[in-house]
């Protein structure tokens, strides 16, 4: 087989944007809050509309602000209307993201003469487009395509995010009375992860879409979290499974002549159900690892 | 029966804390002298964890207000160590027992750094002073319901803070484990800190305190345990169950009473 620089190209920002969402996704599913991710993918679309109206652009530094801006916004709402309101959380997530998706809706058609936003575009997204959407500077020199590099620069936020919070994130995942003790700002700490949740499923939009940004997030961390139990082994497995379904997706959406992003989540979905099958049939040998307790002494 | 003392390390100036409207802590007001073991005693749903949240500040109280060290609360957080009930995390939690208890030491070493050796063998030390040396890889998910009270005893020790609120850290666990802690506990008060435990087993609490709070709903006593420990006060804090307390406390007051043996 030859080398297919435009198969290269999908492969590889398609793994750009899997790891990222399954690394960010890890913690959000320690936390329990993976729907939350959901909610946040649909959410921002009333940002986007705005910063395209303010800027009228739909690649503008405005529409990434104005995303983020409503992330933050939709998490603050469900966690004010768990607490405060005394909604289950389940109720509040779907409350506050569905407003706020409605809200987008009626934005963009009533600025449908200013706003030129492809509701499908949002939604589903086409990886397949990539390489001919170049970045091109002034001078008229092609730098490759404009959404590799989107998502390159999205994955080095996310590992420098995850790299420089790692113990804050942790104990803020594990125990998040102790951290208040201790003085670590955990509402802050769950605010920034939301927000670079936000800027993630902004910049995936437009090659996986918002519903299947939400698959990346949640799938592989769940498969990996149930082949280990420990952490470091839990984000790499998640990192491989990313790249492994970026892969298996295009080649077999190449196969079959369908979309990429929907066969790169269908494969997730096949990996998830492999792993869940042979979970179940696992002999209690390979589960029980324990070794007896020790008598304890002082 | 409330004792106030000078130059308290704890002070509580009438709290008031409620949930929805009900109050479920009426007029708190205590004070609390520096190096004791103080136990905080009364039937279910008297407000002790309550009381103990609204000093570490994880709950606003309606009114009233607390100083710790004779400062305001977030002036001294590093200061102040915290062993939640275990039912209060997942220990399905992807993480090692030295993750854990390396978690007590992240407070002090700030946003951003990295914890390093001098963090990695305070928490061997705090494991070895709980009897967890044996079990630093072990994943938490592996571990019996005494073995993560002790990882989580273990936990608030590698802060090295010098005021410890613990909310029932003897919740499963055995006698024997149950008397080494509280040894432990006394050593540390013998050294300056101050430890205040939720308790619920008159007989250990008995034995072990020095201080003892007495709650339900208000404040019923506060003071040292020669003061505080009586049939009135007892029967103050917990009421209907009198005639069962009556015995336990006749059984208390004959001298050698060990449930073990006798």
């Amino acid at each position: 087989m030859t080398f297919d620089s435009n198969a290269f190209l999908i492969i590889f920002t398609g793994s750009l944007i899997a790891v990222s969402c399954g690394f960010l996704g890890v913690f959000m599913m320690l936390r329990k809050m993976s729907m939350t991710g959901d909610a946040i993918s649909h959410a921002v679309l009333p940002g986007i509309v705005i910063g395209y109206f303010v800027s009228g652009s739909q690649r503008s530094l405005e529409v990434i602000i104005g995303a983020g801006l409503l992330g933050i916004l939709a998490t603050l709402m469900i966690d004010w209307l768990r607490k405060k309101a005394r909604v289950q959380l389940d109720a509040s997530i779907g409350i506050t993201f569905t407003l706020l998706f409605a809200v987008g809706i009626i934005l963009i058609n009533l600025l449908a003469y200013k706003v030129d936003l492809d509701q499908e575009c949002v939604l589903y997204g086409e990886i397949a487009y990539l390489p001919i959407d170049s970045w091109i500077t002034k001078n008229g020199m092609n730098l490759g395509p404009r959404i590799t590099w989107l998502a390159g620069l999205n994955f080095f936020f996310v590992v420098g995010f995850i790299y420089l919070l790692f113990k804050e994130l942790i104990l803020t995942s594990f125990d998040e009375n102790f951290s208040s003790v201790m003085g670590i700002p955990s509402k802050g700490i769950n605010l920034a992860l939301m927000s670079i949740v936000s800027y993630t499923t902004v910049s995936s939009f437009e090659s996986v879409g918002a519903i299947l940004v939400v698959a990346l997030l949640v799938v592989p961390p769940v498969t990996a979290f149930l082949w280990t139990k420990s952490l470091m082994p839990l984000l790499k497995l998640t990192g491989g499974l990313g790249i492994l379904i970026a892969l298996l997706g295009y080649y077999l959406a190449y196969w079959f002549d369908s979309s990429i992003a929907g066969m790169m989540v269908t494969v997730a979905g096949i990996f998830f159900g492999i792993s869940v099958l042979i979970h179940s049939k696992k002999p209690i040998w390979l589960i029980g690892t324990s070794k007896s307790p020790q008598p304890f002494e002082i | 029966m409330i004792t106030q003392v000078e130059n308290p390390i704890l002070e509580i100036h009438d709290l008031t804390v409620s949930y929805d409207q009900n109050p479920v802590l009426w007029n708190v007001d205590l004070s609390l002298p520096a190096g004791n073991l103080v136990g905080i005693l009364g039937p279910n749903g008297a407000g002790k964890s309550t009381l103990i949240k609204a000093i570490m500040g994880l709950i606003a109280p309606t009114s009233g207000f607390v100083k710790v060290f004779d400062k305001p609360l977030n002036e001294v957080r590093s200061r102040i160590s915290y062993v939640p009930q275990r039912e209060s995390v997942d220990w399905n939690f992807p993480a090692s027992v030295l993750d854990v208890v390396m978690m007590g030491t992240y407070g002090k070493l700030g946003l951003f750094r990295r914890p390093g050796k001098k963090e990695k063998d305070l928490a061997m030390k705090s494991l070895e002073q709980v009897g967890m040396s044996g079990f630093v890889g072990r994943q938490i998910s592996e571990l019996s319901g005494g073995q993560q009270q002790r990882v989580f005893i273990a936990r608030a020790l590698a802060q090295e803070a010098d005021l410890y609120l613990m909310d029932e850290p003897f919740a499963g666990v055995d006698m024997s484990t149950e008397t080494a802690i509280f040894h432990l506990l006394q050593e540390m008060t013998a050294a300056g800190k101050t430890v205040i435990v939720v308790h619920h087993d008159i007989h250990s609490a008995m034995n072990f305190f020095d201080w003892l709070i007495m709650l339900n709903l208000h404040l019923v006593a506060s003071g040292p345990k020669e003061l505080v420990m009586n049939e009135d006060m007892l029967r103050k804090t917990y009421g209907g169950k009198l005639n069962l307390l009556t015995r336990v406390t006749d059984l208390i007051r004959q001298k050698d009473f060990n449930p073990l043996k006798s």
